[in-house]
């Protein structure tokens, strides 16, 4: 589904890493742990055909239009700009091909299923964190992308989001969705994940992502 | 005193007509563009291409003279080149958009007067950058509604892809290929707009109309759509009302539009109901 081979990137001519060599297969729930600035969103960036790798290259099983789906940083959306939740949510629909109604219908399951429905017609601006992040998410949950990269899907949830979201994550794995989670939240990950890639400078380690948390050093590194 | 005093300069006069007509087509499809470029934090890349028209102009008129087509095509030319141009340096060297037009501009402008010069200054620099609406004619006029209604129709073609490459191009590159094109007409929209005003209300007056009218309609507004029929709507009334003035004062047309749409903008500031001055910040609602 999504194969690394002799992988590096970062900055021109600053890799940031030694080569990264790594098969996820389909439905695959990976971890990526580490310490600030040791790649974590750049690979994601790299996996979504954002950014380009210094060397090597990715192969992925997927359509190269709508199959990948990145969850951005929201920092990254300007909360001025003037449209609706609502809005926001439906470009998850972009490239469906379902009716009118259907897509009224797939829409507003979204907003429910996200408990955004009462917040629909307001303007990005009167939302909070969280509800944006929410509504973020469920953007994405409408896509029909089979590789979703999701870097720290948990920033600004409460405590319910929180909820939302791995029971969201755990859905998406069954569907046979493979997927890449960012995250610093370790607790979280190590109750709901199986394996994690660590980065560092002197080497990336993929292993179950227990061990790698257990690992004293690795700990060390990661926090 | 009688209503009638606001249309019959229109009726008695020709010039007077097209003069509304051309000014208020243009000002309907200027405004949406003016609020786009606002909504990418562009707001001064109308300015920037405005003065970068003037090289390409300067050499229609010093190659064919006074022609409405050499005008337009050198216009053109220059203005899309020089978009180009800082949209290259920008993806080349990381430098910011903003940088490497005001950089750009000066070179152009600069140019321009200087072609001006060696084409023996018969064409007046102000008359390109101030212009006078009252001298629309027919050909200039047929010019002005195919520009506007083209560039509306095409605005609405592109508008989903402007819309989520605007606020998040990330996302749109990974569900659709056609982002950087929709961005590559709507820049040259933005181009044409300018290059066709120019010469009726000139180049730095169309900017005005395009960026005042949006930058107005955001006091009033938080949903896209509105936003820009309420654009479209101010910069056409603030045409109308400016060539009144200019009639009945006997001021020089392009500034009373410019000045009339800046009024608007100001009272907007003060009393619009979305983060006006007069306005109360909204009371925070309690969370769903």
């Amino acid at each position: 589904m999504i194969h690394c081979h002799n992988l590096q990137w970062g900055p021109a001519g600053q890799p940031l890493t030694p080569p990264l060599n790594l098969y996820l297969a389909r439905a695959s729930l990976t971890g990526v742990i580490g310490g600030n600035g040791c790649g974590k969103s750049s690979l994601l960036k790299v996996i979504a055909g954002i950014a380009r790798p210094l060397r090597g290259h990715i192969e992925l099983s997927v359509a190269p239009l709508g199959g990948v789906a990145y969850l951005v940083q929201q920092q990254a959306l300007d909360r001025q700009f003037p449209i609706t939740l609502q809005d926001l949510v439906s470009a998850g629909l972009w490239r469906s091909r379902l009716s009118r109604p259907q897509r009224q219908a797939r829409l507003e399951q979204a907003l429910a299923d996200w408990g955004l429905s009462a917040l629909a017609q307001h303007s990005l601006q009167a939302l909070s964190g969280g509800e944006l992040q929410r509504a973020l998410l469920a953007r994405l949950s409408l896509t029909d992308a089979q590789i979703l990269l999701l870097d720290e899907p948990e920033a600004a949830l409460d405590e319910p989001g929180l909820a939302l979201l791995w029971q969201h994550i755990a859905r998406w794995q069954a569907e046979g969705r493979t997927q890449i989670i960012v995250s610093h939240a370790l607790s979280h990950m190590s109750q709901h994940l199986d394996n994690a890639l660590l980065l560092s400078r002197s080497g990336c380690i993929f292993a179950p992502i227990r061990e790698l948390i257990g690992q004293h050093s690795a700990l060390e590194q990661v926090a | 005193m009688s209503l009638e005093l606001l249309w019959s300069p229109f009726v008695d006069f020709a010039f007077m007509r097209r003069a509304l007509l051309g000014g208020a087509a243009l000002a309907i499809s200027a405004a949406p563009l003016g609020v786009f470029l606002q909504l990418r934090r562009l707001s001064l890349m109308g300015d920037a291409i405005a003065h970068g028209i003037l090289p390409g102009a300067a050499l229609g008129f010093w190659l064919y003279g006074l022609s409405l087509p050499a005008l337009t095509l050198g216009g053109l030319v220059a203005g899309l080149g020089m978009a180009g141009l800082a949209a290259w340096v920008t993806r080349r060297t990381g430098l910011r958009e903003d940088a490497s037009l005001a950089a750009i501009y000066p070179i152009s402008l600069a140019s321009g007067v200087l072609l001006l010069g060696l084409a023996g200054n018969k064409l007046d620099l102000l008359h390109l950058l101030f212009g006078s609406v009252l001298a629309v004619d027919p050909p200039t006029l047929n010019g002005m509604l195919l520009v506007s209604i083209g560039s509306l129709l095409l605005l609405a073609l592109i508008y989903r892809w402007l819309l989520l490459d605007s606020l998040d191009p990330l996302f749109l590159a990974g569900v659709s290929r056609f982002g950087p094109l929709a961005y590559g007409l709507f820049l040259a929209l933005v181009v044409l707009n300018l290059v066709v005003g120019f010469q009726a209300i000139g180049a730095l007056m169309v900017v005005g109309l395009m960026m005042l009218p949006a930058a107005a309609a955001r006091f009033w507004s938080r949903h896209l759509p509105r936003l820009l029929l309420l654009a479209a709507g101010i910069g056409a009334s603030c045409v109308w009302l400016g060539l009144l003035l200019s009639y009945y004062a006997n001021l020089p047309s392009g500034p009373c539009i410019v000045l009339l749409a800046g009024l608007a903008y100001i009272s907007s500031v003060v009393f619009g109901p979305q983060n006006g001055l007069l306005r109360r910040p909204p009371r925070l609602s309690p969370a769903p």
